[in-house]
């Protein structure tokens, strides 16, 4: 579960600070199939990168299954992140010398992974996300939906607790988008992964389960749902 | 995969860059090498004429001839050379001995007068020790009294040929002027320009009686058996010859051209150095740029949770897989300009022909290959490129993941 308590945080732009949250207080549980939706600049970002051990408040504190990673060090920030956290980028984020393969092997090597279970689990996931046949394939030969679906297969190949995707789909046009969302919400059912993501498109919003709205580094709304969508 | 892999593979991302990058370090340490090369060769051309030519191994004078050897004074000399190879033909080591007699004089061929070295020399013996014989190009080696033989130089300044005749003139012990007429026997080119320019070389026994020495020489020349060894052979020597005579070796009578020979090494290789900065300034270059355009990427492996070992492995793999790839071209290079170097050689007659040059070599200077010194020019290499790439790396290092995914 995350919790965020109270979450402040602001930007120092030259003399000027610019607050991007201001008393953030939510909890996702696990499993969720969350979007924090809103304009740009109102702080979904920041929310994310803060959840992500990325960044740090300034004030309040985030909790993972209980713990304040405020109280984390670099080292292990980085070792949550490596273990438990998978992300996914509005510019996908692919490592342009490496193959799909490649790419989706990085977190396993990361974790020390011996080479014969990380091909099993490697060419399981490609094909789950409908790349099969584009193991080998570089990020240049590929589209951007393919790319997203590589970036997917890279933050889920080692059962992380969440998933964070920063607009995941605001480089896709409209029915790759509903692709990559589907496939998102398949695997959220599927492997019980919690997935929270940041957008400001509606159809995102319509696949999520839940929906928190910020506005101004504040919440301002939170919808759930009551049964899937679609 | 490792983390090699990936760092061969984005070196090879812009491979017109890496190879721009390695062309520069290549042409920077092959320049290392050719200069070595060349170095290497003029020294040990310039010792091979000293040796073959002008003193031999080690030579043995009266004590305190050779304070003076500049003027060659002929009232400390060795007044019994038999006596002194008594004395040492004992000590182990020693391969020949032949005697000399050097002397300040003039030639003239009737018309011009010129300023020479005199010579005289043990027709028979002087040819165990020194390879005259073998550089006579015109005419013969000396045969008898009465024939000279002058340097090819020499010999186009005074208009001589082989059978013409020239006048010695000189001061002799007693400081009484004297003079013979000789006839050219020989013209000798040695590539050693003392020899090629200022000397006339007769049968001892002629010079002795130019100069009213009697049985009295200059210095004895002594060939060693193991050149590399002189320093103790010169020891025995002195200790069976005791304090009226004075051993020197080749080494210590020519510290002046080593010196030189110093001092340019220093100098070429602060030009070598010069062009390997450069080439090091390019790898910075390079892998700045590598790390500029690659923030997104490194903030993504952070956010992966790479630690920044990992990071700076990765860059460090790069900038030594560029300095291995531009160090051994430049080896390559290096050696292949050697080569010709050591097979053809450089010709710097047109430089150095109105020059008065005290370095005893030819015009022609052949390169020396020194094999380890082409290794250490490679770990050098590599070395380099490997420090020159911690800087850049630095800034890879200290971005905050968060920022580096917002950069753009």
């Amino acid at each position: 579960m995350v919790e965020a308590i109270d979450l402040y945080k602001d930007y120092k732009i030259g003399k000027v600070l610019f607050p991007a949250l201001r008393g953030i207080n939510m909890k996702i549980n696990n499993g969720e199939f969350t979007a924090i939706a809103g304009p740009s600049g109102s702080g979904k970002t920041t929310l994310l990168n803060i959840i992500g051990c990325l960044d740090v408040p300034s004030k309040g504190k985030v909790l993972i299954d209980g713990t304040d990673v405020n109280e984390l060090g670099s080292k292990e920030k980085a070792s949550l992140r490596k273990n438990q956290i998978g992300f996914v980028f509005q510019t996908f984020n692919l490592i342009p010398v490496l193959t799909a393969y490649e790419n989706v092997e990085i977190p396993l090597i990361l974790l020390d992974v011996v080479q014969a279970k990380r091909r099993e689990k490697i060419v399981a996931l490609l094909e789950e996300v409908g790349l099969g046949e584009y193991v080998d394939r570089r990020p240049n030969e590929m589209s951007g939906g393919q790319q997203q679906r590589v970036a997917i297969a890279r933050a889920l190949v080692k059962d992380p607790s969440m998933v964070l995707a920063d607009e995941p789909t605001a480089n896709l046009d409209s029915t790759t988008a509903k692709e990559i969302l589907a496939l998102m919400q398949e695997l959220n059912g599927k492997h019980g992964t919690t997935f929270i993501f940041s957008t400001h498109d509606q159809l995102v919003m319509d696949y999520s389960r839940r929906t928190v709205s910020l506005r101004d580094g504040r919440i301002v709304d939170d919808k759930t749902k009551s049964r899937d969508p679609g | 995969m490792k983390l090699v892999n990936i760092a061969w593979r984005n070196v090879f991302r812009h491979t017109r860059r890496t190879i721009i990058t390695a062309a520069a370090i290549s042409v920077g340490l092959s320049s290392m090498i050719f200069m070595n090369t060349m170095m290497n060769g003029a020294d040990k051309m310039a010792s091979r004429n000293i040796i073959d030519f002008e003193t031999s191994h080690i030579e043995i004078f009266a004590a305190g001839y050779y304070r003076e050897e500049g003027v060659f004074p002929l009232d400390t000399i060795l007044e019994n050379p038999a006596l002194v190879a008594d004395k040492i033909k004992e000590v182990p080591g020693i391969k020949g001995i032949t005697p000399r007699v050097k002397f300040q004089a003039s030639i003239s061929n009737g018309i011009d007068e010129l300023p020479v070295l005199g010579m005289g020399v043990d027709i028979e013996n002087e040819n165990r020790i020194f390879r005259i014989d073998e550089s006579v190009v015109a005419g013969n080696y000396l045969k008898r009294e009465g024939d000279v033989l002058i340097g090819e130089n020499l010999a186009s300044d005074m208009e001589l040929e082989v059978g013409s005749y020239l006048t010695i003139i000189t001061k002799d012990k007693n400081g009484t002027y004297n003079a013979y007429d000789l006839t050219v026997s020989g013209i000798i080119s040695t590539g050693h320009p003392l020899f090629d320019r200022n000397m006339a070389i007769m049968p001892i026994t002629q010079a002795q009686d130019l100069l009213a020495l009697g049985t009295g020489v200059t210095e004895l020349c002594i060939r060693a058996n193991n050149e590399n060894k002189l320093e103790p052979l010169k020891e025995r020597m002195s200790q069976a010859l005791g304090s009226d005579y004075e051993v020197l070796t080749w080494k210590e009578m020519n510290a002046a051209i080593f010196e030189i020979s110093g001092f340019k090494r220093a100098g070429q290789f602060m030009i070598a150095l010069v062009v390997v900065i450069i080439a090091a300034v390019g790898i910075v270059n390079t892998m700045l740029m590598a790390v500029m355009e690659r923030i997104p990427e490194i903030g993504t492996l952070k956010a992966m949770g790479f630690s920044n070992t990992g990071i700076v492995k990765m860059f460090i793999y790069e900038g030594g897989i560029i300095g291995i790839f531009g160090s051994l071209l430049g080896c390559l290079l290096g050696f292949l300009i050697s080569l010709y170097l050591v097979h053809v050689g450089l010709d710097f007659s047109r430089v150095f022909e109105n020059m008065d040059i005290v370095y005893p070599m030819e015009f022609i200077i052949k390169g020396e290959i020194d094999y380890v010194n082409l290794l250490y020019v490679f770990l050098f290499g590599v070395f380099v490129s490997i420090l020159v790439t911690l800087w850049p790396v630095r800034r890879a290092t200290k971005l905050e993941a968060v920022d580096a995914l917002r950069h753009v």
